[in-house]
């Protein structure tokens, strides 16, 4: 039988590796993308039916968006400035990507501060996205918004790392990291644990110099 | 000819051949912070051709309108990006008390890929180039009703007059 990573396709087949993957410790991990066990399904044998594309429901694209009525939050408007800031540096903007930059600092230092976030919070969020990724996929196919649905392929991929790396955690705790960096890709925000970052994004294939690595705490 | 287009430099990419400074008629590749000049730029491709590195690309002046977003797909992809802001704010509330590096690093990257996924959903709900009408409809309502005392509204009101947004009047 063959298994494959659900974030970034590694196929693990067992005739090949000659260990059959139940078998496998649960501390294994995908070769390329560092996501865990748990990550893994199994690859159907045989091909998917065929009329499964041709019989979802036409795309009906609804009512065009109206900008005007949005109730966007503190949160929401950092996002939405940062990202103005990079689309002006992509477009080498440098003046309007820095005050667009000052504009996300701003909502970001006066969101609303969480008080008494747990982990397991950020478990519970995380679990949520993934529950949800799927019925927010149907809206935009049925839109036919492939822009939006590729957004989807990336962040749920992406989350579903996150998800791993947390129950990872809860498992290794400060054993985790164990010498290892922690690496953030700049453009999906796949998260990576290694000694250097992987060569290529597992999700969204840009080249290593792409990953952020994360510092420590600077001393007080 | 009008100009149409112009030359941008990939610092990352150039691996400084300065083919571009040979092979450009106003001189607009050669300067000492290696952003090429656009105001002596007139577009005419000859250094991107030359550039060995591919790190030289041509940019219209005038973008082309966004793709049009439907409210169902706006209001599904809120539903995510709300959640994210949440996590964002969550993990790095975490990262500022705990005493552990590893959860330390662990939440600062949980929030930084959060916030970079906000930023891509954000862009797929009408949000994507800064010159559109929907970035400048935000930018006014914010001049108008700044959200608090301390906002810095100067800089909203430098965004509105210095960026070149689509339909505006030449």
């Amino acid at each position: 039988m063959k298994f494959k990573c659900t974030i970034c396709g590694y196929i693990y087949d067992e005739a090949q590796e000659g260990v059959a993957f139940a078998d496998l410790p649960e501390t294994w991990q995908c070769p390329w993308c560092g996501a865990q066990k748990s990550a893994f399904e199994p690859v159907a044998e045989e091909a998917p039916p065929q009329e499964a594309a041709s019989s979802s429901p036409p795309a009906e694209p609804g009512e065009l968006f109206d900008p005007s009525m949005q109730k966007l939050s503190v949160g929401q408007m950092a996002a939405l400035c940062s990202n103005l800031a990079r689309g002006c540096e992509k477009q080498y903007m440098p003046r309007e990507a820095a005050l667009f930059g000052e504009l996300a600092d701003w909502f970001t230092a006066h969101s609303p501060k969480v008080e008494d976030a747990t982990v397991m919070d950020v478990i519970s969020q995380l679990k949520q996205d993934l529950a949800d990724y799927p019925e927010v996929r149907q809206t935009c196919v049925r839109q036919a918004d492939r822009g939006a649905q590729r957004v989807l392929v990336w962040g749920e991929k992406v989350t579903r790392m996150l998800s791993s790396l947390m129950d990872r955690y809860l498992k290794e705790d400060d054993a985790m990291l164990d010498g290892s960096e922690i690496w953030v890709c700049s453009v999906c925000g796949f998260v990576y644990i290694g000694a250097a970052a992987p060569e290529f994004c597992p999700v969204c294939k840009v080249p290593a110099w792409k990953f952020n690595k994360i510092e420590r705490r600077k001393p007080l | 000819m009008k100009k149409t287009r112009y030359a941008v430099r990939n610092l990352s990419l150039c691996t400084k051949d300065c083919l571009c400074l040979y092979v450009c008629p106003t001189g607009a590749t050669d300067t000492e912070d290696s952003i090429i000049d656009r105001d002596k730029c007139i577009g005419c491709g000859a250094c991107a051709d030359a550039c060995p590195s591919k790190a030289i690309s041509l940019v219209p002046l005038e973008m082309p309108l966004p793709q049009p977003k439907t409210e169902a797909v706006v209001q599904a992809l809120d539903v995510l990006t709300s959640r994210k802001v949440a996590t964002e704010q969550a993990a790095r509330s975490i990262a500022g008390l705990t005493e552990s590096d590893t959860l330390y690093k662990l939440m600062r990257a949980i929030s930084e890929s959060s916030r970079i996924m906000e930023e891509d959903l954000m862009r797929e709900s009408s949000y994507m180039l800064p010159q559109s009408e929907n970035a400048r409809a935000f930018l006014q309502a914010l001049a108008a009703n700044p959200p608090a005392a301390d906002f810095p509204v100067g800089k909203v009101e430098e965004l509105l007059a210095m960026m070149p947004f689509q339909g505006e009047s030449e």
